[in-house]
């Protein structure tokens, strides 16, 4: 197990090493310049090479990605101020440390994900296993029909709307804020709950589609009519057995989904405002900000290589087939 | 005259499909006494898992319409309740599936599956499961059980497998149990083994065992009544000797003629039952054997696809066929046993 | 004032989801931006333009505060306001943006600043100068004298050294992103000057005494009180010049200071208590606080504005404006329409014509007769969404400004394909091939076709080519691009002829990336502009920049396309919140929470 997850962190750094390089390079394989952007309408061509020394892209690409590369252990001096190692660079257009912007965003964006996916996993699992249960009754369809509405929801039409009836109109709740969970749990609850719930609307349907079936196929495998034939009851029969064959697929879906939602849940965070990682990356490419863009991309491409790896070790507890081989 | 230990009557399991009803046992009746082996033949989609997961009550009572009695040492089990079909599983009525890789669970060690059917049934502590588990893989043969009680499934050889699956059908010393193709996926050697263990436990304990199969071999080794099915009915029935020794049912014969043989000639081909087993959305009328059978001639002109035939006589060695004794004697005689 | 529509055009590219391109401009540009739904401004009210029809330079008298109170205005509470993205820059030195200079208004001073009148008209005053400044040599050297009673946050007075400070930072090397004409003018010929953090100063910059301050420019410049309005020449203090972190955190000489910003979400103000109002003629600064939040997109905040709930009634913003999906909303609800605020911004759209490819001026004169102007600002956004019908280059919000319509735009908006075929007989070239580049945006893969199909009915033959928003101003700004037609906006960086023609028109600037898109070069014209540069009589100057502006339009360089509006909402709870011509958005200055 622990060589197991040895290798596999050490693959993970090399596959962030590999997606910080590409997107290096592919940001400048475009013809475009960051510092033309920054340096306003009427640019001098002095104050140009001033801006492109102070944004450190005057230097060739290579030595560029070095020096992006050693600040992460050593920190590194800019124009604009010190950083401190880990240094992701220096924002060019906030001029603070990508570092502390990333520190400073995540918590939000890691509420969100965590909130709402305990939302979205609690009601989606649940009404799958319920249709599975009920299957081909009543609760069963009611389910199965809800599970598509949500699925072709869209965010910023759900969000919209429910910000205009729960909020607008109705005032039932709190406009979306981020409040501090160690200061204020409370607070933070009741701030981020419509984005939760928005959210959750669409992820949940995914999980009710796939808990649904993934229960349905492993209610019809052999080892559960042993268990049946053994005497279980339908209960345990159903939560010890099939749903413990069942949640494989799901845990796989639930980690690339965390994965995906800790990288920034881009349109969640704009449509309620929410200053997360997803906000962060979209005025990263609108401003041309290659160190806040590598800042996270890496974030996000983090995120997802490390539930990859938490998904297999889950998997491996869950199926011990997977653990000993 | 006592009743038999399992008591099987007009046994009849409707499936409802979206291409129409399934009659997948149409009218079965037969007996099981304690300490005796029926065995149970017929190819596949003859019926004869589903008469026993029948037995259980393991059909999904939203697709499935089950008629007739099953009376189990005085109990009537078809309109049982669940809670009482749930007290009877896997403790006096026990199973054992064909395939035991899929049929044991994959997520949970032989010993805690073995143990939960202990426990379910006697309300033993863990540690008491445990220690039955450990015992139970050392009834069945299985070398080091005190250590391979935590081993997992896919951990396991094919027979050690089937042994474990035995280990946990035989955990509450059932009465009854149910083998269905115990053997099937196991090779020769093993299947061997495994007939044995189930013949050993049967004299210890006394156990009624039904053992489901399509290998007249394996029955002629192990049973001691037979039970031919066809299309979700019984077409012959007698003891081992009676039914192997003397079949009356060209569909008995089919079978027999399509059984490999150890000594036979090597220039004697195989002959595999004429054309495919019947729809049973549309069993043909009459004798649903009829359109396979080479002899339905000589019964009479549309004998066979008229009145379907009954098991006769009553008790003993009966068959389900319009041809007459002496006809059956004359066929199996001349044309059949030459060749197997 | 750079243009907005830059930041906008990147973001659409990169993210061609619609939610995500509810960018911070009113409405789609060529340059890229958001869609609007045709159709949108279909029942046009008629547009309150607030069109600036005098400029004029104040005197000391109109220099002296405290400003023109609002009637019924009382002071107290907090103020909010929301819009979708953070300043940039809070140095001055570093503010270019229109929009960081909204907010600048509330903690930094200029020498000069533009005083709005009732009637919409603007008058050049004296910030923390008594009056608008003097030159005595036609603008070579420029005047300027403190008043008395200026103080920084700290309670010390502001002096004349703080101005030449604030002028010599301008050169340091931290502070490239401002606006460059005092490098350019107070830098003596053939000398380098890198800032004054190592002890070396400008002698063309002058602290006469504590009081009094003198410029020696290179070159004439008889606007250049105006020059200094601009944010990006405000004050800054010498003895608290943190110079790379001062954008963080600028030091007040305002009627605000700073508590808290945090960047990205909030900024926090409160009252500087050493601000005095009687020094000030145009801060009126009712409210005790602002809170201002960013990351809101136009639709959160126009549905905000609309439901008006709690808070929200003491809102407002400096430059969401009413997003397109509400726009027929709002101007069908006369309560909604109380609580706008309108105006034409600085900023003018049009459509270059590459002169040094298209040579023959009848050509030329034909695409602008024969462009479909009303078909393609439909599917901008319509007048509310997008802007007025332009048919010069300075815009009406410039001194000077004189309406005039050269090929009959305005009563042939859709088009004059018969005029425009005459134009091409006498030119020889009855079909000549038209490469036009645009932004591939959504909107403007349908505007693309409405221009081509506009220019075909009089013969042109028009090639379109799609060109990748991040990369669209690079690949028009190459002096030998290969394209006829393409897209551009500008806008005067104060609201003179000067900085409305001069960088664009001047053939004698023409280089990569600089802003003559359509590189004319044409003697008369670089002459006239010098010309009009050298008049002292702001009216006088603003007639000859009017002429200018003829004189190019007759040589047909570009297409005018849209004098551009902005329509926003604020909260019922708030008074005197106004449109700033100069800025182009909502102005901070005389807002007040009702009581």
């Amino acid at each position: 197990m622990y060589r197991f997850l040895i290798r596999r962190i050490l693959g993970a750094v090399v596959i962030l090493l590999i997606i910080s390089a590409v997107t290096f390079f592919l940001f400048f394989a475009i013809p475009r310049d960051p510092a033309r952007l920054a340096c306003g309408k009427l640019c001098t061509p002095e104050s140009l090479e001033i801006v492109r020394h102070n944004m450190g892209i005057d230097e060739p690409v290579f030595l560029q990605y070095w020096h992006w590369l050693t600040a992460i252990f050593t920190g590194r001096d800019f124009t604009y101020g010190h950083c401190d190692a880990p240094c992701l660079g220096y924002s060019f257009v906030n001029q603070e440390p990508i570092f502390n912007a990333i520190v400073d965003r995540f918590p939000t964006t890691l509420s969100l994900t965590i909130g709402a996916a305990v939302v979205f996993l609690f009601f989606g699992v649940g009404a799958g296993m319920v249709a599975a249960a009920r299957q081909g009754r009543a609760l069963d369809k009611i389910a199965s029909s809800a599970s598509l509405l949500g699925a072709s929801m869209q965010i910023y039409f759900v969000g919209v709307l429910a910000t205009w009836i729960l909020v607008d109109q109705t005032q039932i709740l709190q406009r979306p804020t981020y409040h501090d969970f160690t200061a204020n749990p409370v607070a933070w609850a009741s701030g981020l709950l419509l984005p939760w719930l928005v959210l959750s609307i669409i992820f949940t349907a995914n999980y009710t589609r796939m808990t649904r079936s993934s229960m349905v196929e492993q209610l019809s495998e052999d080892y559960v009519r042993t268990a049946r034939a053994k005497g279980m009851s339908t209960r345990t029969v159903f939560l010890r057995f099939a749903w413990r064959g069942s949640m494989g697929p799901i845990v796989t879906i639930f980690g690339v989904d965390l994965g995906v939602l800790l990288g920034g849940a881009i349109i969640t965070e704009q449509t309620f405002s929410l200053h997360g990682i997803g906000e962060l990356s979209i005025k990263a490419v609108e401003n041309q900000d290659l160190p806040m863009l590598l800042g996270v991309v890496l974030v996000s491409a983090t995120a997802i290589v490390l539930f990859n790896i938490v998904v297999d070790a889950v998997y491996a507890f869950i199926d011990p087939r997977v653990r000993l081989n | 005259m006592t009743t038999p230990f399992l008591s099987v009557r007009d046994l009849t399991v409707d499936f409802h499909t979206e291409d129409g009803v399934v009659h997948a046992v149409d009218g079965l009746s037969f007996d099981v006494e304690k300490g005796t082996t029926l065995g149970i033949v017929g190819e596949s989609g003859s019926g004869k898992s589903v008469t026993n997961l029948a037995i259980l009550g393991l059909h999904n009572p939203a697709h499935s319409r089950i008629t007739g009695e099953i009376t189990l040492d005085g109990d009537e089990l078809v309109r049982a309740p669940k809670s009482q079909l749930e007290r009877l599983r896997g403790n006096k009525v026990a199973m054992i599936f064909q395939d035991p890789l899929t049929s044991l669970s994959p997520y949970h060690s032989v010993g805690r599956q073995i143990g939960e059917t202990f426990r379910k049934h006697t309300g033993a502590s863990r540690k008491e499961a445990r220690d039955r588990a450990v015992e139970m893989l050392r009834r069945v043969g299985i070398p080091h059980a005190q250590t391979r009680v935590d081993d997992y499934p896919h951990q396991f050889s094919g027979g050690m497998r089937q042994r474990v699956m035995i280990a946990m059908a035989l955990v509450c010393d059932p009465d009854l149990l149910i083998a269905d193709e115990p053997t099937t996926a196991l090779d020769v050697t093993v299947q061997a083994q495994i007939i044995d263990l189930l013949k050993d436990l049967q004299q210890q304990f006394g156990t009624a065992i039904i053992l489901i199969t399509h290998d007249l071999g394996v029955v002629a080794g192990a049973a001691h009544e037979v039970l031919v099915m066809y299309a979700g009915r019984a077409v012959e029935r007698g003891t081992v000797r009676e039914v192997l020794g003397s079949p009356r049912h060209p569909y008995t014969w089919g079978l027999l003629s399509s059984m490999p043989r150890l000594h036979a000639p090597v220039d004697v081909p195989l002959v595999p039952v004429r054309g495919t087993p019947p729809s049973l959305i549309n069993v043909p009328p009459g004798c649903p054997f009829h359109p396979r059978c080479d002899f339905q001639a000589l019964a009479g002109p549309d004998m066979c696809r008229g009145e379907r035939p009954e098991l006769s006589p009553h008790r003993g060695h009966g068959d389900a066929c319009y041809l007459t004794p002496a006809q059956k004697q004359d066929i199996f005689i001349e044309q059949i046993k030459e060749h197997l | 004032m750079t243009s907005p529509r830059k930041r906008a055009a990147a973001t659409v590219a990169l993210f061609a989801a619609g939610a995500l391109a509810l960018s911070a401009c009113a409405s789609g540009g060529g340059g890229g931006g958001a869609a609007a739904p045709s159709g949108a401004a279909a029942p046009t009210p008629t547009q309150d333009t607030q069109a600036v029809s005098k400029i004029t330079v104040g005197t000391a008298q109109d220099s002296t505060g405290p400003a023109a109170p609002e009637p019924g205005a009382t002071k107290g509470g907090t103020v909010n306001m929301i819009d979708r993205d953070d300043f940039s820059h809070l140095d001055p030195a570093r503010v270019y943006l229109n929009y960081n200079s909204s907010a600048s208004k509330l903690f930094t001073r200029q020498l000069t600043e533009f005083k709005t009148a009732p009637d919409g008209s603007l008058k050049l005053v004296g910030d923390l100068a008594t009056d608008p400044g003097s030159t005595d040599d036609n603008g070579k050297t420029w005047k300027f004298v403190l008043k008395d009673g200026i103080k920084w946050q700290d309670g010390s007075a502001i002096t004349s050294a703080d101005v030449k400070h604030s002028f010599e930072r301008l050169f340091a090397s931290f502070t490239p992103e401002g606006p460059p004409y005092a490098e350019q003018w107070l830098l003596p010929e053939g000398e380098k000057y890198t800032g004054p953090y190592e002890g070396k100063h400008l002698d063309t910059i002058e602290a006469v005494d504590d009081k009094t301050i003198v410029f020696h420019l290179n070159s004439a410049h008889t606007d250049f009180n105006f020059t200094v309005a601009m944010t990006g020449f405000g004050i800054v203090p010498e003895k608290h010049d943190t110079k790379e972190k001062y954008d963080k955190m600028p030091y007040s000489s305002g009627p605000y200071k700073i508590v808290s910003h945090v960047t990205d979400k909030s900024l926090d103000l409160e009252r500087n208590e050493f601000w005095d109002p009687a020094t000030d003629p145009i801060r009126n600064a009712y409210p005790d606080k602002w809170h201002m939040e960013f990351g809101v997109q136009s639709l959160q905040s126009t549905d905000r504005f609309i439901a008006d709930n709690g808070t929200d009634k003491n809102t407002m913003t400096f430059h969401n404006p009413v997003a397109p999906e509400r726009l027929q909303q709002v101007v069908n609800d006369p309560e909604l329409m109380k609580r706008t605020v309108r105006g034409l911004t600085p900023f003018t759209t049009f459509f270059n014509i590459n002169t040094s490819r298209i040579k023959d001026v009848k050509v030329r004169q034909a695409i602008i007769k024969a462009f479909p102007m009303q078909q393609e600002r439909q599917l901008q956004g319509g007048e509310i969404g997008y802007g007025k019908y332009a048919t010069t280059i300075m815009s009406p919000t410039v001194l000077g400004y004189e309406p005039f319509d050269l090929y009959g735009k305005l009563a042939k908006p859709q088009g004059d394909p018969e005029a425009a075929k005459q134009l091409l007989t006498e030119a020889g070239q009855p079909n000549p091939t038209i490469v036009y580049a645009y932004n591939q945006t959504p909107v403007q893969e349908k505007v693309a076709v409405a221009i081509k199909t506009g220019l075909e009915k009089a013969g042109f033959k028009v090639v379109t080519k799609p060109l990748n928003s991040t990369t669209y101003y690079d690949a028009i700004g190459h002096v030998d691009n290969p394209y006829d037609l393409y897209w551009g906006g500008w806008a005067a960086d104060w609201p003179t002829g000067y900085t409305a023609l001069a960088p664009t028109y001047d053939g004698r600037q023409i280089a990569d990336q600089a802003p003559n898109y359509s590189h004319l070069n044409v003697p008369e014209i670089n002459d006239a502009i010098d010309k009009a540069a050298a008049i002292t009589d702001p009216v006088e100057a603003g007639k000859a920049w009017a002429a200018v502006d003829r004189q190019i339009m007759e040589q047909a360089p570009i297409v005018p396309e849209a004098y551009q509006t902005y329509f926003g909402l604020y909260g019922s709870g708030l008074g005197g919140v106004k449109f700033d011509i100069v800025t182009g958005e909502q102005s901070p200055t005389d807002v007040y929470v009702k009581q």
